[in-house]
């Protein structure tokens, strides 16, 4: 018997002819997009449509094909995949190709034509979700009173003529398109053709109640006087700058130079790739989950902050004063505790914390001066490094302190009882009744010394003089 | 009988390998998984299909003239 033919094929064709006959009768219908984007979603499709065909043949005693996918549609589907991906990577308005070839091109060779964008000026309502689609260049978003929206801002747009300069300008006009309470605003980069590059600068007032969610690919925002959210994702190279913002922050960024927030009410959440982040005076949780290269500084958190990257790891209940971790470095003063820090090669400076400490590093030298009398617990461990401890005069607390090669040096004489292990040492004791206090390096030299309290206030100035810096 | 499942077992591999293939790429687009960490599971799918393969398909008789090229 002569086996009929796969039913996949012409249930493809079918598509094919569908999809290829909808844009073909309304040429709004961007095929290019639809395929760019679900493509992978047809091979599924297509997978699926055979594997059920082969089912069904199979239980229905019907003759089962030697392939459920022939070797030819093997071929189609390599073609789709390719057409498929580059046309993937074309649709975004900073892919490779644009970064590394013609844009780059344009930017050597071409010539920047200036364009003001038309001011555009919309009722909105007093609390409005703002959607900002991908784009390349800066936005300046402000809050202000009252239900208004209103954009300005200039195009650069880079090309080898005039000509050129001002066709990619008429297909790249700002619009602000409102549904129900979402305002989503688009800058049509992706129109344009390859012969310009177009750099869009928004300028936006918005009302002050709104919550703002956007990507951006290239390019700073600065966002200011909201109360709403605040929500960005992308930007690579972009410096990113959120000051009095009521809601909620999350930045998901790729590559950032700098991500500020200063003044946030809500919690803030770092994710993704940057270098330097910088919180000051932020009343909600801060998670930063992130990769950093650069300097990160959190000042004046008044709830918990979880940090979590790489090469470090850090868990406070509140950071009143700062701390600053630096590739190799980190130092904080006035934190409040349980503070878990845990890094690697990085040498540690932490004055003026309560609660209890838990430090653990791989490679570093480790000074702490707790500066309250009322010490936590703390818990210390080196694996090579030395360890300094300045404990007020008035402090009580239950000592063990353990090098395994080095030396101890103790202040707080006889109290507690040195002894010396091999080529190691260990200190140990208790002076009055009080938290317990673990000092464990495998390689270093351990110093238990009495801060004076001037001494302390004075360490705290040079330290406060260098922060200023 | 047993004839069917290994003809039914060849014929889902190609159907199963798209779908994976799909499923791969649509992660890729969507921002989950890049492309280029995810795929050695389609080696693995195509080695655990063939596995299931041996499994019931009956060893080819040997052939009288010597191996099979």
């Amino acid at each position: 018997m002569r086996m009929r033919g796969s039913i996949t094929g012409p249930l493809v064709l079918i598509l094919l002819g569908v999809v290829f006959l909808i844009h073909a009768i309304s040429p709004d219908f961007r095929l290019g997009d639809l395929l760019a984007r679900y493509w992978p979603y047809g091979l599924i499709l297509w997978g699926v449509i055979a594997l059920l065909e082969v089912c069904i043949r199979f239980f229905g005693s019907g003759p089962i094909p030697r392939n459920g996918v022939s070797g030819g549609a093997w071929a189609l589907v390599v073609i789709v995949a390719l057409l498929g991906s580059s046309a993937h990577e074309f649709q975004r308005p900073n892919n490779w190709l644009r970064q590394v070839g013609f844009d780059s091109g344009m930017e050597a060779f071409g010539e920047e034509h200036q364009y003001p964008i038309d001011a555009i000026s919309k009722k909105v309502g007093e609390e409005p979700r703002i959607v900002i689609e991908d784009f390349r260049g800066n936005a300046k978003i402000t809050g202000a009173d009252g239900g208004q929206i209103s954009l300005t801002g200039q195009k650069n747009i880079r090309s080898f003529d005039t000509n050129d300069a001002d066709k990619a300008n008429a297909q790249t006009a700002v619009e602000i398109l409102t549904e129900g309470n979402t305002v989503t605003i688009r800058c049509h980069q992706d129109r344009h053709g390859a012969r310009s590059s177009v750099t869009t600068n928004l300028d936006l007032s918005v009302p002050k109640g709104s919550s703002i969610r956007g990507t951006a690919s290239h390019g700073n925002i600065d966002v200011s006087a909201i109360n709403g959210s605040v929500e960005f994702t992308g930007g690579s190279n972009s410096d990113i700058k959120l000051e009095d913002v009521g809601g909620n922050v999350r930045l998901d960024t790729r590559g950032a130079d700098s991500i500020h927030c200063t003044n946030v009410k809500g919690t803030i959440d770092l994710h993704g790739r940057g270098s330097d982040v910088d919180l000051e005076k932020i009343d909600g949780q801060v998670t930063v989950g992130g990769d950093y290269t650069g300097t990160v500084s959190l000042r004046a958190l008044s709830k918990p902050v979880r940090m979590e990257s790489m090469r470090t790891q850090l868990d406070a209940r509140q950071i009143p004063g700062y701390i600053r971790l630096d590739r190799g470095s980190v130092e904080g003063k006035n934190l409040i505790g349980p503070v878990k820090l845990t890094a690697h090669s990085t040498d540690i400076s932490l004055a003026g914390f309560s609660e209890s400490l838990d430090l653990n590093v791989d490679r570093g030298d480790i000074e702490l001066r707790p500066e309250h009398s009322a010490m936590g617990r703390i818990a210390v461990h080196t694996r090579s490094g030395d360890i300094e401890l300045a404990v007020p005069s008035a402090a009580r607390f239950a000592l063990t302190a353990n090098t395994d090669n080095g030396e101890i040096d103790n202040q707080f004489g006889d109290a507690l009882k040195e002894s010396s292990q091999g080529r190691g040492a260990r200190l140990e004791g208790a002076v009055g009744s009080g938290p317990d206090v673990n000092l464990v390096t495998q390689h270093g030299s351990i110093t238990l010394k009495k801060a004076s309290g001037d001494a302390a206030s004075g360490e705290t100035k040079a330290a406060e003089i260098r922060w200023d810096k | 009988m047993n004839d069917r499942i290994a003809l039914f077992a060849q014929a889902i591999r190609g159907p199963i390998l798209l779908i994976t293939v799909g499923t791969l790429f649509a992660m890729h687009q969507a921002g989950i998984l890049p492309f280029y960490r995810t795929w050695p599971l389609i080696l693995i799918v195509v080695g655990v299909i063939k596995l299931v393969e041996r499994f019931y398909v009956p060893p080819s008789p040997p052939s009288p003239g010597g191996p099979r090229v």
